[in-house]
């Protein structure tokens, strides 16, 4: 089980393509969307600053595409081409797979959300009133993955071949974008604001820009993540088992 | 156990003996009757004994379960029938192959045995235990024909992780030896050709001390001389007393390596015996010759022993289970068959007779 999770983590590291979009490209995007705001404007009806809120914005954007594109297209890959059976014919329990799909899509997640930490206050300046800011926010991002990885293993499960590829996508960019990841959702039209305030990833960005106005997290928010954690783990959960019933 | 040697000594009737038979066990042959009365004389109504053969050097598991039981399995995916009212028995220290045409149920009946589906019906045994318990134990290593390899790591990194999950695992080094894969070790997975996938594949399932080995298709993609030092790796996991289980469509590989050859076909077993057994079943030769002037048919198909006929213009091949007798017939009709030929079959040969027989007969009812 610890050589699985360990040799997922290798690959995972081995990667290029992977990494370079796990961990460069959210650091990449922050430099392009906020590298050329002022550093003291506000976020219209909000009380954080252009980089401020896209800090927390493409850290919770890096993780997402960590856990969400590294197990969805590999479950899928994998289950496509026989690696999922011969590992069922192992010792290795039958979560053994997913645990260590989860654990590995979470270690490369780290470098993701650091890397924008790193670039937001060396490039943007931007500071936080207090240290411990700064570890709540890479708790708080890093444990709300969960939730996405969730998903992608529901996903990988779900879709197969072709479908998977397209099918990831869409509910990517579409959290991404409706949940206000790649711009405020102040923004948006009412009514689609109204939909956003529902969507997992609105309510994963808001636990980080709540930390970083020295609060706690709304309630709402923790719930919102508690339901969707329920709802994909337990969609991952039925999949996996009508998945293992087929073979 | 002597007291069963008594018995057989004594000449108690074969249907009662139930514990010890030696190999080459009696031909069972389920479809004989689809087979003509050709070779009702071959085959034996015995059943095969659930006491373990000779020379398998484990003493211990004389007493115990068999290694693999199937007792009255059925499988259907939607109207077809993969495998219908399996009966099976394999026992210690055995080489069985497992033959048929694709679609004759091959892998599912893999499938079923590794407690990778479940049977609609019926009961699969491991030692007397679930299939998936004995995996958990240590006791079944398995290649499956589909068995995908995980990408982008190297051949030594695969076969580590095998050995690791392995309960009894054997070290890395003497798998990747035993499988013949010491060269490749560095290389990565995914850049491997067909034949060092294979291998790769046997060593996984010979990552540990398992006593039953399973292999589905396992030289698919290798070509003469990879597959013949593969059937040397085969071998010498039989020898250390391992039992193994092996489909295959190449007839030559169940010829060559397996004392014990059973013929799957739409999902239930043809025959069941060694491959000389299976071979004699199905006519043994081939004859073949031409005539000055078309042939008189009806004189030729009434020829003994006769277990099939084509006749195209003057030209003449039959199949026979007793050629001396046949020769000697034809040459009674007063005919002159030139360039007379006769030749033994080969197991595919002998398969394909079976195969065709039991088809035509589930037609013709």
């Amino acid at each position: 089980m610890i050589t699985l999770i360990k040799l997922e983590i290798t690959r995972a590291l081995r990667n290029k393509k992977f990494m370079f979009f796990t961990v460069i490209y959210p650091s990449a995007l922050f430099l392009v969307i906020a590298g050329t705001s002022d550093t003291t404007s506000l976020v219209p009806h909000t009380h954080l600053t252009m980089p401020l809120y896209y800090m927390v914005a493409m850290a919770s954007f890096g993780s997402l595409t960590a856990v969400l594109m590294g197990n969805s297209e590999r479950i899928a890959k994998e289950r496509e081409s026989g690696w999922v059976r011969q590992l069922r014919l192992t010792a290795l329990p039958g979560r053994g797979y997913v645990v260590a799909k989860i654990a590995s899509a979470a270690v490369a997640t780290l470098p993701a959300i650091v890397v924008v930490f790193v670039v937001a206050a060396a490039v943007k300046d931007v500071r936080l009133d207090a240290a411990w800011q700064w570890l709540a926010l890479t708790g708080a991002i890093w444990a709300g993955s969960l939730v996405f990885a969730a998903l992608g293993v529901a996903i990988g499960y779900l879709a197969s071949g072709d479908a998977v590829r397209p099918l990831t996508m869409i509910i990517y960019f579409g959290l991404s974008i409706l949940g206000g990841l790649w711009s405020p959702t102040t923004s948006y039209p009412q009514w689609l604001q109204n939909i956003s305030d529902y969507l997992p990833t609105h309510a994963y960005a808001a636990l980080g820009q709540a930390i970083e106005l020295g609060g706690a997290p709304h309630t709402k928010d923790i719930a919102l993540l508690v339901g969707y954690l329920v709802l994909f783990a337990g969609a991952a959960a039925w999949l996996y088992r009508k998945d293992t019933r087929k073979a | 156990m002597p007291g069963a040697v008594v018995r057989l000594a004594q000449g108690c009737p074969a249907g009662t003996v139930t514990s010890v038979m030696p190999r080459p066990r009696p031909l069972t042959l389920p479809g004989r009757a689809a087979l003509g009365e050709a070779w009702a004389m071959t085959a034996t109504t015995a059943q095969s004994a659930p006491g373990t053969s000779a020379g398998s050097g484990r003493a211990e598991a004389s007493a115990s379960a068999p290694v693999v039981a199937f007792e009255k399995v059925n499988k259907s995916y939607g109207s077809m029938r993969a495998v219908a009212d399996l009966d099976l028995t394999l026992h210690q220290g055995e080489t069985v192959a497992l033959l048929g045409p694709n679609g004759a149920g091959k892998s599912s009946t893999l499938d079923l045995l590794l407690g990778l589906r479940t049977p609609d019906s019926g009961l699969v045994r491991i030692f007397g235990t679930t299939p998936r318990q004995a995996i958990e134990g240590g006791r079944v290593g398995a290649m499956l024909q589909s068995g995908g390899l995980m990408e982008e790591v190297t051949v030594q990194e695969l076969v580590r992780l095998a050995c690791d999950l392995h309960p009894l695992a054997h070290p890395v080094r003497q798998v990747l030896e035993e499988a013949g894969i010491t060269d490749i070790a560095d290389r990565k997975v995914n850049k491997l050709s067909g034949g060092q996938e294979q291998r790769v594949r046997f060593a996984l399932a010979t990552a540990g001390a398992s006593d039953l080995i399973v292999l589905d298709e396992p030289t698919t993609g290798m070509d003469v001389s990879s597959r013949q030092t593969f059937w040397a790796a085969m071998r010498a996991q039989a020898r250390q007393g391992r039992t193994i289980l092996f489909a295959t469509h190449y007839l030559e590989e169940a010829d060559e390596i397996a004392d014990r050859v059973i013929v799957l076909h739409r999902g239930r077993v043809l025959a069941d015996g060694t491959s000389a057994e299976i071979k004699a079943m199905a006519g043994a030769r081939r004859i073949s010759f031409e005539l000055d002037e078309p042939a008189d048919e009806a004189g030729l198909r009434a020829l003994p022993h006769l277990t099939g006929i084509e006749i195209s213009g003057r030209t003449v091949r039959m199949r026979s289970s007793d050629a001396d007798a046949t020769v000697h017939a034809l040459y009674g009709l007063g005919v002159y068959p030139r360039g007379i030929e006769v030749a033994g079959l080969g197991l595919e040969q002998a398969f394909l007779t079976i195969t065709d027989a039991a088809t035509a007969e589930e037609a013709g009812r």
